[in-house]
């Protein structure tokens, strides 16, 4: 057999290899957001972080919660009533939520439940003692699902000062937002940003 | 300077690194059973497990693979390594980066990245080693005396070209102002894809390509098989990043663009391995598996056969709904990055540092004892990781049971991937006693020496 010409020449080589790859980087990376401008545009309001929110933002990803807390409810039922609220479904994530993002923790393990619509769920005062113990949160947070508690794998925060947990709080308690999901029994919206 | 010096270098480098990598990767297993061993902020499960990842890809797989290279290019093109103490200089300053990065990552310094966390000014500092180890590679190329380039030379001058440009999408072009959201994470998946795909397969092929064919003493089975492997991987391998979020919030028609170019893998994957399985069989029966070195390349090419045919099926829809987001992705990033190419990479060295030395192998007897336990532990490892993800993707599908009664029923599955996993370590620190004994202890002189 005659053997191709790249086969001697350095140049012909590494020019191939180079454009044969960039077709599908450039196809699968700088085409989709010009085809699809949800990428980086809402049609729909989204929340712009607070400077405290954008805080808890960077202490979320010094510590690495991404690798046990995916933040994307996929198309499935199964993730939408597994991380619902009071059997109201949750609306699986949209791309346009994501827009005000400078740092994606969309994730790929769950360790722990999704968080993509964690924000309103529990209190803050929840979180707090869930950051400071999370096997066990003391008498106030005891639940019929409290002996299971003991069987989650989440650090302990303890090493976080107070005001970075207030911190990290306050960028959850934002999480899911951007759509109205969750309603009292009797239609009224319950997205405050309060609690 | 003598030959080889930096070659020598990296590997020996890179080898420290597996040390450490394996070992926080023993912890992150640990912390799974017992989540409050090792109480401190800076062994909190997220850090630790970034920097397991990272020194295992960069510090030993990356390292020990450019180590290779610039002992096996020299060799295949008949000259000199086009500069050693450019190759040294490369090794300082890749050792301060990966250290540095490491030391940041722990103190919570790392970029919200999978594979990228290495934290400015170390990434970097990366692309700059990465430009000079490729004016060496390419200068080697070049200044050579053999008319022909052989297909490793191929897939090491890919690699570097690749590299450069799949780590600068994930570590730089991410962090810029303008990308965020969606368009962040599409760029994440595409580098995390790449880097396995386009970093660690082409620089393993090339040391397989070189390695089993000199080992077994039987020239290559195919050069056909080689031109349809190279040139189909170069196209179809970087069009698969959408495949990380099926069902999730990016476009629909690109996660089906993804889907379709998963399964196009098999071509290329197929072809490298019929030529190396090729080459095996036409070695005469007696010779085909004798020493470490023949059994790591042979197995290596199994996990790389198993590995991507699992890519392609976990990402049909229906079967991404059980394998998503549990242990199975676990098992099937561990099959890669430790099945097949740390298998190619320890087979690599196995064979070249004896021969940069001078020196013969310490003791085949204890490498042949290091692959059985390695490859026993590590069935046993991602099977145990597939199983659990599958009982926990079906279970997550059942609404009866709640998240954390579903994360309880894990502690067997995790306990067994603790003991299999600390099993894997032993097979690698026999593994660096015997290179410890090649270099420093008693081996024997190799007699003639014949590279």
């Amino acid at each position: 057999m005659k053997k191709p010409a790249f086969e001697k020449n350095l140049f012909l080589l590494g020019i191939g290899a180079f454009l044969i790859f960039s077709v599908g980087a450039t196809l699968t990376t700088i085409i989709p957001p010009l085809v699809d401008n949800t990428f980086y545009k809402s049609p729909y309001p989204v929340h712009t972080y607070t400077n405290q929110e954008l805080k808890g933002m960077k202490i979320y990803q010094a510590n690495g919660c991404v690798y046990c807390h995916t933040q994307q409810i996929r198309h499935l039922k199964a993730d939408q009533i597994r991380f619902g609220w009071r059997l109201v479904e949750a609306p699986a994530s949209q791309s346009w939520e994501y827009v005000n993002d400078r740092l994606h923790f969309l994730g790929t393990k769950r360790t722990g439940p999704d968080l993509a619509r964690v924000g309103g769920k529990y209190t803050s005062s929840w979180h707090w003692a869930h950051f400071k113990d999370p096997r066990n949160m003391g008498e106030k947070y005891q639940t019929q699902y409290g002996r299971f508690q003991e069987a989650s794998l989440m650090p302990n925060f303890y090493f976080l000062s107070d005001e970075k947990i207030k911190d990290l709080t306050a960028y959850l308690q934002t999480l899911g937002r951007n759509m109205n999901w969750r309603k009292s029994p009797n239609g009224e919206n319950l997205n405050d940003y309060e609690n | 300077m003598k030959p080889n010096t930096a070659s020598k270098l990296l590997i020996i480098c890179s080898l420290f690194y597996l040390l450490i990598g394996i070992s926080l990767g023993f912890v992150t297993a640990m912390k799974l059973i017992w989540p409050t061993i090792g109480e401190i902020e800076i062994l909190t499960f997220g850090r630790i497990r970034s920097v397991h990842t990272n020194l295992v890809m960069f510090g030993w797989l990356l390292q020990s693979g450019m180590g290779l290279a610039f002992f096996i290019l020299p060799k295949l093109l008949h000259t000199k390594l086009y500069s050693e103490k450019l190759g040294v200089v490369t090794c300082g300053l890749f050792n301060i980066t990966t250290i540095g990065s490491a030391t940041l990552i722990f103190a919570g310094q790392m970029k919200n990245i999978e594979y990228g966390e290495i934290p400015i000014p170390f990434d970097y500092l990366t692309v700059i080693c990465w430009v000079m180890f490729a004016i060496n590679i390419f200068a080697t190329v070049i200044n050579r005396n053999v008319k022909y380039l052989y297909v490793s030379v191929w897939y090491f001058i890919g690699a570097v070209i690749w590299t450069a440009f799949v780590y600068i999408t994930g570590n730089i072009i991410t962090q810029l102002p303008f990308i965020a959201g969606i368009n962040q994470a599409n760029l994440t998946w595409f580098y995390v894809h790449n880097a396995v795909g386009l970093v660690f397969t082409p620089m393993g092929v090339a040391i397989a390509y070189y390695v089993i064919p000199k080992t077994l003493n039987t020239p290559l089975y195919s050069h056909k098989l080689s031109l349809v492997g190279f040139w189909v991987i170069a196209f179809v391998y970087v069009w698969t990043g959408a495949h990380h979020m099926i069902f999730g919030p990016i476009s629909y028609w690109l996660q089906t663009v993804a889907i379709l170019f998963s399964w196009s893998l098999i071509i290329p994957v197929v072809a490298v391995i019929t030529n190396f399985l090729g080459t095996y069989l036409a070695t005469p029966k007696e010779k085909r598996y004798l020493g470490p070195i023949a059994k790591f390349m042979y197995m290596g090419t199994i996990f790389y056969l198993l590995t991507c045919l699992q890519g392609p099926f976990q990402s049909i829809r229906t079967v991404n709904i059980i394998t998503s987001k549990n242990d199975w992705v676990v098992g099937h990033a561990h099959m890669a990055l430790l099945g097949a190419f740390s298998y190619f990479a320890v087979g690599g060295v196995y064979h070249v540092l004896p021969r940069i030395i001078g020196r013969k192998l310490y003791s085949e007897k204890l490498g042949d004892i290091q692959f059985w336990i390695m490859t026993t532990s590590s069935v046993l490892f991602f099977g145990i990781l597939w199983v659990s993800g599958v009982v926990q993707g079906f279970l997550w599908q059942n609404m009866n049971g709640t998240f954390l009664e579903i994360l309880k029923m894990m502690k067997p599955y995790h306990t067994i991937r603790f003991i299999s996993g600390s099993l894997i370590i032993v097979g690698f620190i026999i593994f660096l006693y015997n290179i410890m004994e090649t270099l420093w202890g008693k081996a024997q002189e190799m007699k003639d020496v014949e590279v």
